[in-house]
């Protein structure tokens, strides 16, 4: 953390900031000590203090997935999203762009808004009424005998937004780390195609794991377990995550439907323009990213029992069903599935640290009816199947954090991605530690 | 601290992205449609006489006759459908034998129409018609019929059109509509003669796949042997010629018509290459009983539904005609069935206004004014002057209504109308679609009529 002679008003009196010295260095102790290529050691999904850290030094600091824009279709829509003790509004404007505002009240700190979507006009906060306008300026305050009360110095705080390829990312820091727009424009144009602008929330999925959201991330950066998701299985090759040297002999077969699969899949996308190779600067920058096209099992459209498609409307301009999955993780909370007849988000909001909320969000084209070109059901099926597997596995994984008898293991070769995901975030804190 | 607010999102203004049939803006308008427009609309089948204005030989044994309307009427359909003709075979005083003919033309040019009828020597109809039917042979029709027809509005106007012979028909139809049309469409046909003299209307569909880069033709030969100069595709359908032509066929809409077998064969070759069964859609020319039964049956519901709107175009007729110019009685079409959703809403907002004010005998009456407010929750009957704001005088009589900053920018007092008008002077406490859904806020509204509302 770099120390400004002249603190901002912002960071007064925030006592949360202040570790320790003694606990601090322990702490510290704990990163440099961080035996690559294992997982973290206990407190580090434990420890109350190293969650606020972890808020501090990573979900303050960079580029947040927030929602899609799906989410907030017309002006006046909004969505609210918490990050730890960062409560944020994002609200749909009149010219089609978005506004993120702190939900905070600037009268005594009320949620300003507290359902966790809606629509509204100007911004009243439920305990005296103070009335803010979509831009967050603080437009109406009753004030009974006040002379000197100068609304103009109450606004709502705003924080940084951007929308990419109909996603929307925040960021609460006041300079926000610049290589983010970088990143956008290696996966525009994988996203593009898919047209966000145009599709509809079919059916959002809340999960509370009882988990640390570090647990959440690392479980979905690997593939090792996915024996453990039968649905999941029916579409998603088991090799994934493996190399040409250590495909195990039960998976050969697999391996040989996979690499012909991969074959067509890019021979369409090289017709379609439709970029696929894989890009993977996971922990080398502080966007990380990972994308890349690949293809799916069956008939290579969707995530179902056969790969046929779940949603009869083609998104965007795409021309064909068979594209498999244009899938891309991003550091530090959110993964995402683009099909061509759907897309899948998934959001990962920390509330405490073993406590983590999972959003998934299924979108369609918005022209798509519900019971005649898509079952709801069916089109959900597997990832609420596969959710649910995994959060039983993050939940395992916390409870052993928790018990004396932990140590960290071994990531294997297949779990290279958790690793690299352990290395951004160890990264990440000793430079604001630093 | 500098913040940033991107605003990545703005929409742009949209080109005519969606391939929209010209009387789908009929269908979805809330007024009574203009007379000519709503005579293009693809209303419902009809019993009418037509009378042959030309005949034009094509190549592969198919002659085009062209028709007009007797009353002089066009003809609405959609591109693909059929019709069924009275042929007077056996003689003016026998039984008439009933035939199917898909229409060839395209109704964007709706004042003639035309059928186009290959020879079939062996059988009954076909060489009558061929003989017998020339300029001015007047004949009984019913349609259109067939639910074998382009959709009136389409996002995604991709479509593989698959003939065979003189299976060609609706596809000229669907062919010519497109080209007709401006907006997006990608267009791949593949077509299926015997010989290479034999596709009927060749020259206009190499004429059209030359000046409209929205859509490809291609042809292939059968299974017959192959004379030296052909460039084409040989062969029956196959998966091969299907990815060959349309590699991204499982993201397009197939229409295919042609004889039974060649039908069969192409759906099960178009499940294997990926398109799904809801995005086929097939017109058999010649099938097994099954199939001819299913034909019948939709001529029948046909006739019913000429029947009955016929008798409604009669009984509207005769009022129409008070108000009409005589000549254009013969336009009036039946009414449609058709109804918007804005017509349902504007339907119901009616009904809401004729019997909001129920039983108002227990309403409380307060205030003077010109104006009355009938507050249906609190059973209040406020009198008000159209230059006074609701909120105060309603808040005093007694309606609770929530209330903030007075000014019409908390939204706190919103409530919603139920007739009647106001002037509301608001500063963003209220979004325009609310405004649409009948919401307004009373603190900063007066009142223009006698309202009811649903406070
Ligand atoms: S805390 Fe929001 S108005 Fe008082
Ligand atoms: S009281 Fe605030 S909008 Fe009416
Ligand atoms: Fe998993």
């Amino acid at each position: 953390m770099s120390i400004t002679s002249n603190p901002s008003r912002t960071s007064r009196g925030k006592l949360s900031s202040t570790v320790p010295a003694e606990q601090l260095a322990e702490i510290r102790e704990l990163f440099e000590e961080r035996r690559k290529g294992f997982s973290l050691d206990a407190p580090f999904y434990t420890d109350p203090t190293i969650f606020g850290m972890d808020m501090q030094g990573i979900f303050q600091k960079n580029w947040l997935f927030a929602a899609s824009v799906a989410e907030l279709p017309e002006p006046g829509d909004y969505v609210t999203v918490e990050y730890g003790p960062t409560s944020l509004l994002i609200m749909r404007k009149d010219d089609g762009g978005v506004n993120v505002l702190h939900n905070v009240c600037r009268h005594r700190g009320a949620r300003v808004l507290t359902a966790p979507s809606g629509s509204t006009g100007n911004l009243v906060c439920g305990y005296h009424s103070w009335t803010y306008s979509p831009e967050g300026d603080l437009i109406h305050a009753s004030a009974p005998g006040e002379t000197e009360f100068d609304k103009s110095c109450f606004g709502l705080k705003k924080a940084h937004s951007r929308v990419y390829a109909g996603l929307i990312f925040v960021c609460v820091a006041d300079e926000p780390p610049t290589d983010f727009d970088e990143v956008a424009k290696i996966f525009v144009p994988y996203l593009e195609p898919h047209d966000l602008g145009r599709t509809k929330v079919a059916y959002q999925q809340n999960i509370v794991e009882e988990g640390n959201w570090k647990l959440v991330m690392e479980n979905n950066r690997e593939c090792y377990h996915c024996d453990g998701h039968p649905e999941l299985a029916c579409s998603l090759f088991p090799t994934w995550g493996l190399t040409e040297g250590i495909v195990p002999s039960h998976l050969e077969e697999v391996w040989d439907r996979n690499k012909q699969a991969e074959n067509s899949l890019e021979e369409r996308c090289r017709r379609y323009g439709l970029p696929y190779e894989v890009v993977e600067e996971l922990d080398t920058r502080i966007a990380g990213i990972r994308i890349s096209r690949e293809p799916l099992d069956g008939e290579g459209e969707s995530f179902s029992p056969d790969g046929h498609r779940l949603s009869k409307k083609l998104l965007g301009n795409l021309r064909d069903f068979r594209l498999g999955r244009c899938s891309m993780h991003l550091q530090p909370n959110s993964w995402f599935h683009f099909l061509g007849d759907h897309v899948i988000t998934f959001g990962v909001f920390p509330i405490n640290e073993h406590q983590t909320l999972v959003r998934t969000t299924w979108l369609v084209a918005d022209d798509a009816v519900e019971g005649e070109d898509y079952d709801l059901d069916k089109l959900t099926h597997t990832w609420k199947q596969t959710n649910i597997q995994d959060k039983a596995f993050v939940e395992l994984c916390q409870q052993g954090a928790g018990s004396p008898a932990y140590e960290p293991g071994p990531y294997m070769k297949s779990e290279y991605q958790v690793e690299a995901f352990i290395n951004w975030y160890v990264q990440r804190m000793q430079e604001h530690m630093a | 601290m500098t913040i940033t607010t991107t605003s990545i999102e703005v929409p742009e203004p949209q080109r005519v992205r969606d391939f929209v049939m010209p009387w789908n803006h009929t269908l979805s308008a809330n007024g009574p449609a203009a007379n000519a427009a709503r005579a293009l609309g693809p209303w419902h089948p009809q019993e009418f006489m037509a009378e042959c204005v030309e005949t034009i030989p094509e190549a592969g044994g198919l002659k085009t006759f062209v028709f007009r309307r007797l009353d002089g009427a066009p003809l609405a359909f959609r591109a693909g459908q059929y019709l069924n003709i009275a042929f007077p075979i056996h003689g003016e005083d026998q039984d008439p034998v009933d035939r199917s003919y898909s229409i060839s033309s395209a109704p964007t040019s709706p004042w003639t129409f035309s059928i186009t009828v290959k020879r079939d020597n062996g059988g009954l109809v076909s060489p009558w018609i061929h003989d017998h039917v020339e300029p001015g042979t007047v004949l009984d029709m019913l349609g259109p019929v067939g639910a074998f027809h382009l959709p009136d509005v389409e996002r995604r106007p991709r479509y593989l059109l698959l003939a065979a012979g003189a299976g060609i028909t609706p596809i000229m139809s669907m062919l010519r509509t497109i080209h007709a049309l401006p907006g997006r469409a990608d267009v791949v046909v593949l077509y299926h003669g015997a010989a290479p003299g034999e596709f009927g209307f060749a020259k206009e569909l190499e004429y059209i796949a030359n000046v409209d880069d929205r859509i490809q033709v291609f042809y292939s030969l059968g299974d017959r042997s192959v004379p030296e100069n052909w460039e084409w595709m040989l062969g029956r359908l196959t998966a091969q010629m299907l990815e060959q032509v349309a590699p991204d066929a499982n993201g397009r809409q197939v229409y295919a018509c042609g004889p039974e077998g060649y039908l069969n064969h192409a759906a099960d070759l178009l499940r294997k290459v990926g398109v799904d069964d809801t995005s086929v859609h097939m017109e058999f020319f010649s099938g097994d009983r099954k199939t001819l039964l299913e034909y019948q049956e939709e001529i029948s519901l046909a006739e019913d539904l000429a029947e009955e709107y016929a008798e409604e175009a009669a009984e509207q007729t005769n009022h129409f005609a008070e108000t009409q110019p005589a000549e254009l009685q013969l336009f009036q079409p039946a009414a449609t069935d058709i109804d918007t959703e804005a017509e349902v809403e504007a339907e119901a907002v009616a009904d809401a206004d004729t019997d909001a004010p129920v039983d108002d005998s227990d309403f409380t009456s307060v205030g003077e004014g010109t104006l009355t407010l009938s507050f249906i929750k609190s059973r209040i009957k406020l009198r008000i002057d159209p230059t006074e704001r609701i909120l105060g005088p309603a808040q005093r009589a007694g309606v609770r209504i929530g209330a903030n900053c007075q000014e019409g920018m908390c939204g706190s007092c919103k409530i919603v109308k139920i007739s009647g008008e106001v002037e509301m002077n608001h500063q963003g406490g209220i979004r325009a679609r609310e405004i649409a859904s009948g919401k307004f806020l009373p603190c900063c509204s007066t009142a223009q009529s006698d309202m009811v509302i649903d406070a």
